[in-house]
């Protein structure tokens, strides 16, 4: 289905809005950053966003419904991002594509991207539908995002019992918009508990941040600038956790920010500096 | 061996389409078409239909193209009999029943009380797990998941989800687990919500019927016995409160 050598790893939720697009974008920056080439694939194909958080929206000149068609290459479509040269974007098409893709489609294309990159990431579009299955059926492994709520997390539960009956495996856990003075309070599930139920390896945390919201905004991800931002950090950390270095995990009990740590992120965040 | 029709003896029981083992055989289609073609001769059938697939791989798309087959028959589709998770999934996915082969067999068979069915894995949330004897799941029961057995249920693991034990009214039947923090249990026609309070660490509980109500105790230190006789209800609804609380 794919070479040898290149992961081929689905994102996906189940539920929407966890971020998974989010981490698509992040992740995939700072796998490029870590040296290898990377491609990010947007199989939203309903709801497309993800060349929106890369930055890249006004740079698409094809996408992959004209590489299923052959009436370009594949080098045509792939957007390359403008700081970070070894992240491709292959666009979603438009949305009728809905109708007639079928998950070999999507096996073709990622073949075609494993052939020329070390990671493919795939983008899943949110709930267990066919666009989903599409989405799964090129893909080898798997990170389930999900946020510490019921909700999230009864979805990520369903998501995993299909990715099994797929026999996509490894399947890693991203538990996304942690926050440790919630959990620490007990308003909010706990990595424990989360982790428990899921019964999946954590691959990261990544905790709330306001900054995100901002970086989303201006088609920046995180991880392409040096900030001290805590959920960049939890992406970085991520990123070298796939790629087999031993990263420990962050503990949220030990993130409970003093005043002044608190005061200077409101200052960064309201001032832009540092 | 080629695909076989078997007509339901009784009008009241679901028709079966045996699919021959899945090497060496036409496709699906095929098979399909000529089980029914054979049938035409015989008379025209209606009701229900068990699909015995073996070891068939059938995604959503070939399992609504033997329904669409099957339509113009006046049969219906009702439950899917698979050895490959990937099949119950789709069928699952389709509104049928999904299921896999030891449960039909002893089922349509009628080999009177099937024993013991053993699980491996965790139930996840939207799966469902039917046993027609007693079930026991090693792994975990989501919250979302449903298990339902005919005899006891017993989960090696955590029980977190909904589970109903003697679902065809055995009101002997119990609920087992390694950890019981049920969102809803049932046993025969009682129903209880979960208790609030987490179960103290170590201890495997058990749900029984007492006097109508569900109650949760330690679980007793011996195996439930297979060979029980079932023991049905004469009565129905009688004295049996339609929600109680655990105590």
């Amino acid at each position: 289905m794919t070479s040898a050598t290149a992961r081929t790893i689905l994102i996906c939720s189940g539920k929407g809005g966890v971020g998974k697009t989010t981490l698509t974008a992040n992740l995939g920056i700072a796998l490029a950053r870590l040296g290898h080439p990377v491609a990010v694939l947007d199989a939203d194909f309903g709801l497309r966003n993800l060349d929106l958080l890369l930055g890249l929206e006004n740079r698409i000149v094809y996408t992959a419904q004209e590489v299923l068609s052959e009436s370009c290459r594949l080098e045509q479509a792939l957007v390359r991002h403008k700081q970070e040269p070894n992240l491709s974007l292959l666009p979603a098409g438009n949305p009728r594509m809905l109708e007639w893709l079928t998950p070999e489609d999507m096996q073709k294309i990622v073949a075609q991207l494993a052939e020329r990159f070390d990671y493919v990431l795939i983008d899943a579009p949110a709930g267990v539908e066919q666009g989903f299955r599409n989405a799964a059926a090129a893909a080898r492994e798997a990170i389930v995002v999900t946020n510490p709520e019921v909700s999230a997390v009864r979805d990520a539960d369903r998501v995993i019992g299909l990715l099994h009956s797929m026999e996509i495996s490894p399947v890693q856990l991203v538990l996304n918009r942690v926050r440790p003075q919630m959990m620490a309070n007990q308003e909010m599930l706990s990595v424990d508990e989360i982790t428990e139920m899921l019964a999946l390896p954590l691959l990261g945390l990544v905790l709330e941040d306001q900054q995100v919201i901002v970086s989303t905004n201006r088609g920046e991800p995180l991880t392409l600038g040096d900030v001290a931002s805590p959920a960049a950090k939890g992406y970085r950390n991520i990123a070298r956790r796939l790629d087999g270095e031993n990263v420990p995990l962050l503990d949220p009990s030990k993130e409970r920010r003093g005043l002044r740590a608190r005061l200077l992120n409101k200052l960064r965040q309201t001032t832009g500096l540092f | 061996m080629a695909a076989a029709l078997i007509p339901a003896p009784d009008p009241r029981l679901p028709h079966l389409l045996r699919l021959p083992p899945a090497r060496g055989a036409a496709s699906l289609l095929e098979e399909v078409r000529q089980a029914l073609g054979e049938q035409e001769t015989v008379g025209p059938l209606r009701g229900e239909l068990i699909l015995l697939a073996g070891d068939w791989r059938l995604p959503l798309p070939e399992l609504r193209a033997v329904q669409a087959l099957l339509e113009p028959l006046g049969l219906a589709l009702s439950r899917v009999c698979s050895e490959l998770p990937e099949t119950r999934v789709a069928a699952a996915a389709l509104g049928l029943i999904a299921e896999a082969p030891a449960q039909a067999t002893a089922a349509s068979a009628g080999e009177g009380e099937p024993g013991l069915r053993v699980h491996r894995g965790t139930l996840r949330s939207g799966e469902h797990l039917q046993g027609e004897g007693s079930l026991l799941l090693l792994g975990d029961l989501n919250p979302g998941a449903r298990i339902s057995a005919v005899g006891d249920i017993l989960v090696w693991g955590r029980l977190r989800g909904v589970a109903h034990a003697g679902c065809q009214g055995d009101e002997a039947a119990r609920i087992v687990a390694l950890q019981l923090r049920p969102l809803q249990l049932r046993i025969a026609d009682a129903v209880a919500r979960g208790p609030q309070e987490r179960p103290a660490p170590g201890l495997a509980e058990q749900a029984r019927l007492v006097d109508g109500v569900i109650r949760i105790d330690p679980a007793e230190p011996v195996c439930p016995p297979l060979e029980r006789p079932m023991r049905l209800r004469t009565s129905l609804g009688l004295n049996l409160p339609r929600r109680p609380g655990l105590p």
